[in-house]
């Protein structure tokens, strides 16, 4: 027998099914406690995530219109519950407004040479994990739903209610810092370049 | 013709592709001439590059994870129905 589609499941959880939505979380709650770890970076509060996501989608689903999927309602539950808890952890909150200090470094440094395998050390994890902790959450969201989760432009749009050209700029300042980042970690081992911006 | 600045404006939609042809010619025309831009072409592919790979699988929910879900979610369906929730001891 085939396995019910999202659309089957939320239809019977609406009536009270309980199965229904135990299928549901048991399809979901990989992908979701993933995604959760990847925005807040800690795996208590990535649980906490996890449950507060289902839990929400528990008292929700009723009122569930079926304008989006499933997947796509219940990611936007996680991204928001992620959002919140970063929010209150990161004390002073940094708007994304003031956030866009200089996003271009002066010097670029080519650190690109080599395969990924040889670059990718524990020292540089670290720094990653770092440049990614330091991004204000909104980019962060945008980042993780973009170039881990690899979810298209459109989908991130829908999953955080912003425009597909919100989502691009903030992808693009957000894949900036984290470079710039770590253009500083290999600046000791490479030999800056200087720009001159706007030459051609 | 292209200046740096519109270059790395749009350097994240050249990456992913998001751009129309004649602006990705342009593009590819600009950064095959200019080191500075060719530099933060091959610096931003390589840092999402190295991003994907240390996150291409994955997170693995810890022991116990799921357990304590479904014990929430059991708690709230009685809370839900108006039952009590069962006292910890």
């Amino acid at each position: 027998m085939p396995a019910a589609t999202d659309e089957e499941l939320v239809r019977k959880s609406k009536e009270d099914d309980e199965r229904a939505f135990g299928e549901l979380v048991s399809r979901y709650e990989s992908k979701i406690y993933s995604l959760a770890l990847r925005m807040v970076r800690n795996p208590e509060d990535a649980e906490d995530v996890l449950q507060d996501t289902f839990l929400r989608a528990y008292r929700g689903i009723k009122s569930f219109q079926g304008a989006s999927t499933f997947s796509t309602w219940i990611y936007r539950i996680t991204a928001n519950s992620a959002l919140m808890r970063l929010r209150k952890k990161q004390l002073p909150t940094v708007s994304i407004e003031n956030a866009d200090e200089r996003e271009t470094p002066v010097s670029i440094v080519d650190w690109t040479p080599g395969p990924v395998e040889q670059l990718l050390n524990k020292e540089l994890q670290h720094e990653m994990d770092e440049a990614i902790e330091a991004l204000p959450p909104e980019f962060r969201q945008v980042f993780v739903l973009r170039d881990v989760e690899e979810m298209s432009n459109a989908e991130v749009a829908e999953i955080l209610d912003l425009s597909v050209a919100a989502v691009k700029s903030r992808l693009h300042r957000a894949r900036i810092k984290v470079r710039n980042r770590l253009a500083g970690y290999f600046g000791d081992n490479a030999k800056p370049k200087r720009r001159a911006m706007g030459a051609h | 013709m292209l200046t740096c600045k519109e270059v790395l404006d749009s350097l994240s939609d050249y990456l992913d592709a998001d751009l129309k042809e004649d602006l990705i010619n342009e593009m590819k025309r600009h950064i095959g001439s200019c080191q500075d831009c060719r530099a933060e072409f091959d610096t931003l592919t390589m840092t999402i590059k190295l991003y994907k790979h240390e996150h291409d699988t994955p997170a693995v929910m810890p022991v116990g994870c799921h357990d304590r879900l479904v014990k929430v979610l059991e708690l709230e369906k009685l809370r839900s129905k108006g039952g009590e929730p069962p006292k910890m001891v």
